[in-house]
């Protein structure tokens, strides 16, 4: 006869470190990284954060391909080729679709499946759950923006005539320009979509409303701000996402989009930058108050 | 014996629809029921216990905790499972109970060791690396149930545990509740069912319409009961016999339930069935169930 023995092991109650709501926030976070990019979900789920992702860093591989193979043949030809204003330009509305698709994940169905009710039963406050769900979504989209400029970045060192290190230092100022317009895009994008997803519980409607609210602003700013009537030049601010390109343009002192919307109505570019910082703040708050409501 | 929770004058509204009217009761440790009708106030109590909700007026002590000023405190003790649906789809049992440990504060180690155990207390040890889009109703309320208890708490409230499970899933769960029990954790569990309180409960805090109807221990409850009595011959002959012999009834229909407070109460309704020359046909000791004490006592 064996002399094994089956123990019912019953419930033990936790006795081990238990931390604060810093540990809460990270792993609000790092659940909310994992939801964007679909990962420990189905494979579904993974197909379109990841083919926008892959697709957004071919492109910065592209830009530096051919700037090496210009390059080897006349300098005059890479002049001619997308920098890095060039290159935000081209991957705008990849980022923008990344958004739209990802975004709602992040808030959407935790409302729509009502397991609010049980996050909110933890020690935390709806501003922890909503900061560490904005960080997540800040250190994810800013993979989209940054990762192809820092490739791009690190390539044209590389290709310098002037060396790799020559070139990094000469060229300091390109890191915060670079940070500065991701933020922009970001702020404009976020805020906007916090005001959506506080609303939309499906994620598909709230990806559509993004959309719609995006290019029916930049068309309604467009149509109005034309018009003759007093004020009408204020219209032109509704065109949330021409405000990062027009910060973009005039800290790269490029002209990758010609005259904007609310540059042709006379504002400048600081109307731009505080148009974004209000679009990225207001949506914050607008969802902070949302949220205590629903909690 | 030891209170965990302790409410005084608790009252909330919501507008003109008061939810709950001055509520004072102190709930001891065990397992405890709350019970009322659809409405009565119950989700509505067990947010205000957890902070969600302030109450119109009135104070809220759990464990020690001022629930009013202090919620966070409150929550890192009290585990709680809301009524309904509240699991992310495209999530595993595994990673959703995890991640809720450690929303607790549980390092992600111990959130993922913690999470096998409770999924294996609760009966899902085969499923936790589903997904839970793929769970019966059964299995999601027990994912739910481990993810209240989880972080070890010392209470955890329960809203509506058994709602919407089969008879068979219905006995597990409050088996479950009962053994949960059993471990020593403080349970508040909520329900429409009398019966299933009384069948997992030692205690019992019964609402209607807002209004305390009775708090107490569950056994209280069965400590009076009642003979059911059929007779052949004239009902108010009897009737008036037992009256004068002192003891108490309630005539339904062709049934006439005498009170029994003694072992004499046969031999009563004996004497009293003599001296209004009637016959016995059927005569029957009842124990007073829950529901009898609460159709008794509240306003339905």
């Amino acid at each position: 006869m064996s002399d094994a023995v089956i123990y019912d092991r019953g419930y033990r109650s936790y006795d081990g470190p238990v931390g604060g709501r810093w540990t809460t926030r990270r792993a609000i976070v790092a659940d909310g990284i994992r939801r964007i990019l679909g990962l420990r979900r189905k494979t579904r789920r993974k197909l379109l954060p990841w083919a926008l992702l892959s697709l957004a860093m071919l492109m910065a591989g592209i830009v530096v391909g051919l700037h090496f193979a210009a390059g080897s043949i006349s300098a005059a030809i890479t002049e001619g080729l997308p920098q890095y204003a060039e290159l935000f330009d081209l991957f705008s509305r990849l980022a923008l679709l990344f958004i739209a698709v990802t975004g709602p994940e992040l808030i959407g169905p935790d409302r729509s499946q009502g397991v609010l009710s049980v996050y909110f039963s933890r020690p935390m406050t709806v501003g922890d759950y909503l900061g560490a769900k904005l960080a997540a979504f800040v250190s994810v989209t800013s993979l989209i923006y940054l990762v192809p400029q820092i490739a791009l970045h690190l390539g044209l060192a590389s290709l310098s005539a002037d060396g790799f290190l020559a070139y990094l230092g000469g060229n300091l100022d390109i890191l915060w320009k670079i940070v500065a317009v991701s933020l922009a895009f970001i702020a404009v994008h976020g805020g906007l979509l916090a005001v959506i997803t506080s609303y939309v519980d499906r994620t598909g409607f709230a990806a559509a409303a993004f959309l719609g609210t995006i290019i029916a602003g930049r068309n309604l700013a467009e149509a109005i701000a034309e018009a003759s009537f007093p004020g009408a030049r204020w219209f032109s601010l509704l065109a949330l996402d021409v405000h990062p390109r027009y910060v973009r343009d005039w800290l790269f002192d490029s002209d990758v989009g010609g005259v904007y919307v609310p540059e042709a109505a006379g504002f400048g570019p600081w109307v731009s930058v505080a148009v974004i910082a209000i679009v990225g703040t207001g949506g914050a708050v607008w969802m902070l108050q949302r949220y205590r409501r629903l909690a | 014996m030891d209170t965990i929770v302790s409410l005084d004058k608790l009252t909330h509204d919501y507008g003109n629809h008061v939810a709950l009217d001055g509520l004072d009761v102190d709930v001891p440790a065990g397992v405890t029921g709350l019970v009322g009708a659809n409405g009565a106030g119950k989700t509505t109590m067990l947010r205000i216990l957890l902070g969600l909700l302030h109450p119109t007026a009135g104070s809220v002590t759990v464990l020690g905790h001022d629930a009013l000023t202090d919620p966070l405190s409150v929550r890192a003790l009290v585990g709680y499972m809301p009524e309904g649906s509240a699991l992310p789809k495209d999530q595993t049992a595994a990673d959703f109970v995890a991640y809720t440990a450690q929303m607790a504060g549980l390092p992600s180690g111990d959130a993922m060791r913690r999470a096998s155990e409770t999924l294996f207390l609760v009966g899902l040890e085969e499923e936790r690396f589903r997904y839970l889009e793929d769970f019966s109703t059964g299995m999601a309320q027990r994912v739910k149930l481990a993810q209240a208890i989880v972080h070890g708490p010392q209470l955890i409230l329960l809203d509506e545990p058994a709602s919407g499970l089969d008879p068979a899933g219905r006995v597990q769960m409050l088996d479950l509740i009962r053994r949960l029990g059993s471990f020593g954790i403080n349970v508040i569990v909520s329900s429409h069912v009398l019966s299933d309180i009384e069948s997992t409960c030692d205690y019992v805090v019964m609402l209607d319409a807002g209004r305390l109807v009775r708090s107490g221990p569950v056994v209280g409850a069965h400590a009076t009961s009642t003979v059911s009595v059929q007779i052949i011959g004239p009902a108010d002959r009897f009737t008036t016999a037992l009256s004068a012999a002192g003891v108490e009834y309630l005539v339904d229909r062709e049934t006439i339930a005498v009170t029994a407070d003694g072992d004499d109460v046969f031999d009563v309704i004996r004497d009293a069935a003599v001296s209004a020359r009637v016959g016995i046909m059927r005569l029957e000791r009842r124990s007073l169930t829950l529901e009898d004490e609460f159709l008794g006592r509240a306003d339905v």
